[in-house]
């Protein structure tokens, strides 16, 4: 081994640990030259905090009906009025939260746990396996998003875990290419040629050096995708294969206010506003994040 | 170039085989005996199993694949279990619908995306930059049936201006026909505007930036010149592609605003197929969907292989 070699291989291994300081700084930077985007990862952040302490903001039981105090505009009780069973739907926007977020963020995590590892070997081993996996990604990713979610909330039943499993499988071939392509690139980067040099097996090469310098690339598509997630949960739930009623999701309530828009359009406001304003807010901080990851300038 | 063509058809008619096993597995898995479900709930043991023989459902599963893709062919995709009508039958009087609302959908949105991307690049970091970049920004966030029914409340109960639903065919009343598929139309637009308008932009930039721009602005060409005699043309190629891609989420897209809208167009079929459990029509609109979208692809490449020449297969497709 010669010592250039040793010491690329050094710079290697302590280029991560380097990485967050600057990563912070950079990070302050751009808040304050994209306010917009500091704006929405607050928000993105506000909808966490509702969705974990619904318990507590929301106040009322979401399913706790009542009779005399059906489908009332908004007054200081209900600030969101209520719905055609007399139920709180400021207590049912925030307790839909969950249900978002549980959808767009396990999704996505599923897609990327099953997507990323096949991208991986695709990607690194090339060849005969790598034509396999990307014909049956084509034939994958050429069935609509929505309508193989609906094809497998069919086969599966409607329920929200159901929903999730097939949202997450309708976006695991665009991990699956996203991950092979930089493979492809980042393989035939010196350092990773450096350390095959140095004797390193294929699970380290993957795991210690292709991956990591993937990563950001990766976490930017995720910001893509689970905005793209949640309003795939509203849809599905709104054309009733995905959350059933009772339950709070805010494409059921979208749903159940539509048979209401000449008496009461507020049911139609707050779970829409909900969704647009959780959808736009991710939107701004994956933009700005984007910007962070991949100083490209467009 | 015709290597190019012939490659990429091959590589379309195996992405379609594969597409055409995994729609005969995935129908295979729904849970319940489809000759139970075709036979209705009235009928005894006796007849189910009649319905077994005749539709072949006890011979092999490759058996009953072959024949299926056989039959698939020739432009049989069997028969509705609820109206008995040959599915191809059926599809063939939903299709012209949705695609009279994509087509109105995409009009719309070429219309506004392509001017306002490539006003947004050639003011770059201007208002008129930052207003098409939040719209178009708003426009992917936000989520089209509720867009659909704030339309509808808008427009149709607050001001009355628009019919809220229903659907009068092209042939009866042109006027009519497009009075009812606006709304529809703009909803189902917005989102791909959105996207054609940031990649118009972004590719817009990148080919101010090319070398050619330059000759092209020293060697004394007036502004408005460059733009639209070399800019424009250029950067509109890696939009066709993404036009392309993006037929996925229209086709998802309409089943959603046909929903709303009440359009009974292929989108609201996919929907109710499902939910009445129709089987062979389920089979046959996943089938010609998926279809469709690889032959669009096939399309788009090719016409990108034209629009540009220097474009050509480099080791496997997904590497560009």
């Amino acid at each position: 081994m010669t010592p250039s070699a040793t010491a690329t291989a050094a710079v290697v291994a302590r280029a991560p640990a380097t990485e967050p300081a600057g990563g912070w700084h950079r990070a302050w930077r751009q808040a304050r030259r994209r306010p917009a985007s500091a704006v929405g990862a607050m928000v993105v952040l506000l909808f966490v905090a509702m969705a974990i302490g619904a318990p507590w903001i929301a106040g009322v039981d979401p399913l706790q009906t009542d009779w005399k105090q059906v489908r009332k505009a908004p007054t200081l009780a209900h600030p969101f009025g209520t719905d055609d069973l007399g139920r709180d739907t400021f207590s049912r926007v925030v307790w839909g939260s969950r249900i978002s977020m549980q959808a767009g963020v396990f999704s996505i995590l599923l897609a990327i746990a099953v997507g990323v590892p096949i991208g991986l070997v695709a990607g690194f081993y090339r060849g005969a396996l790598d034509q396999v996996i990307m014909r049956l990604t084509d034939a994958w990713l050429a069935f609509p998003f929505l309508i193989l979610a609906i094809g497998l909330v069919t086969i599966m039943g409607p329920s929200l875990m159901n929903a999730t499993v097939a949202i997450g499988l309708g976006a695991t071939p665009t991990y699956i290419r996203l991950t092979r392509g930089l493979v492809l690139a980042t393989a035939a980067e010196d350092y990773v040629q450096g350390a095959r040099a140095l004797g390193a097996g294929d699970v380290r090469l993957m795991s210690r050096h292709v991956l990591p310098n993937i990563a950001s690339s990766l976490l930017v598509q995720a910001t893509i995708s689970i905005p793209i997630a949640v309003i795939a949960e509203a849809v599905l739930s709104f054309l009733g294969l995905g959350v059933q009623p009772p339950a709070p999701s805010w494409g059921t309530m979208l749903n159940a206010a539509q048979q209401f828009l000449e008496t009461a359009p507020w049911l139609a406001w707050w779970p829409g506003l909900a969704i647009f304003s959780l959808t736009l807010s991710f939107n701004l901080a994956g933009d700005g994040l984007r910007d962070l990851l991949d100083p490209r300038d467009y | 170039m015709l290597d190019f063509l012939v490659q990429r058809a091959a590589i379309s008619v195996v992405t379609l085989f594969v597409i055409s096993m995994i729609v005969f597995t995935g129908v295979r898995m729904i849970p319940g005996d489809p000759a139970r479900i075709m036979a209705g709930t009235d009928a005894d043991a006796a007849g189910i199993e009649e319905i077994r023989e005749k539709y072949g459902l006890k011979d092999p599963i490759p058996f009953q694949y072959l024949r299926w893709v056989g039959l698939a062919l020739r432009g049989d995709l069997g028969h509705s279990i609820r109206t008995r009508e040959p599915v191809v039958k059926t599809v063939a009087t939903k299709l012209p619908i949705t695609i009279e609302l994509a087509f109105l959908s995409l009009l719309l949105a070429v219309g506004i995306a392509i001017p306002a991307g490539v006003l947004a690049a050639v003011r770059r970091n201007t208002f008129w930059d930052m207003l098409a970049s939040s719209a178009s920004l708003c426009g992917v966030s936000v989520p089209n049936f509720w867009l659909g029914i704030m339309l509808i409340l808008f427009f149709s109960v607050r001001l009355g201006w628009l019919p809220a639903s229903g659907f009068v065919p092209l042939r009866e009343s042109p006027l009519d026909n497009l009075q009812r598929m606006l709304m529809p139309a703009f909803v189902l637009g917005i989102a791909l505007a959105a996207v054609l308008m940031r990649q118009t932009r972004n590719s817009m930039i990148e080919v101010m930036s090319a070398d050619y721009i330059r000759t092209a602005y020293s060697k004394g060409l007036a502004g408005r010149a460059v733009v639209f005699r070399h800019a424009i043309r250029n950067s509109l190629i890696p939009v066709v592609t993404i036009l392309g891609l993006q037929m996925g989420a229209l086709m998802s897209g309409a089943v959603v605003t046909e929903q709303i809208f009440v359009v009974p167009g292929f989108g609201r079929l996919i929907v109710e197929s499902v939910f009445t459990r129709d089987y062979p029509l389920v089979q046959g609109v996943v089938l010609i969907t998926a279809s469709s979208y690889v032959l669009i692809n096939l399309l788009v490449d090719v016409s990108y292989s034209l629009l540009n020449p220097r474009i050509r297969i480099k080791g496997s497709p997904g590497d560009s």
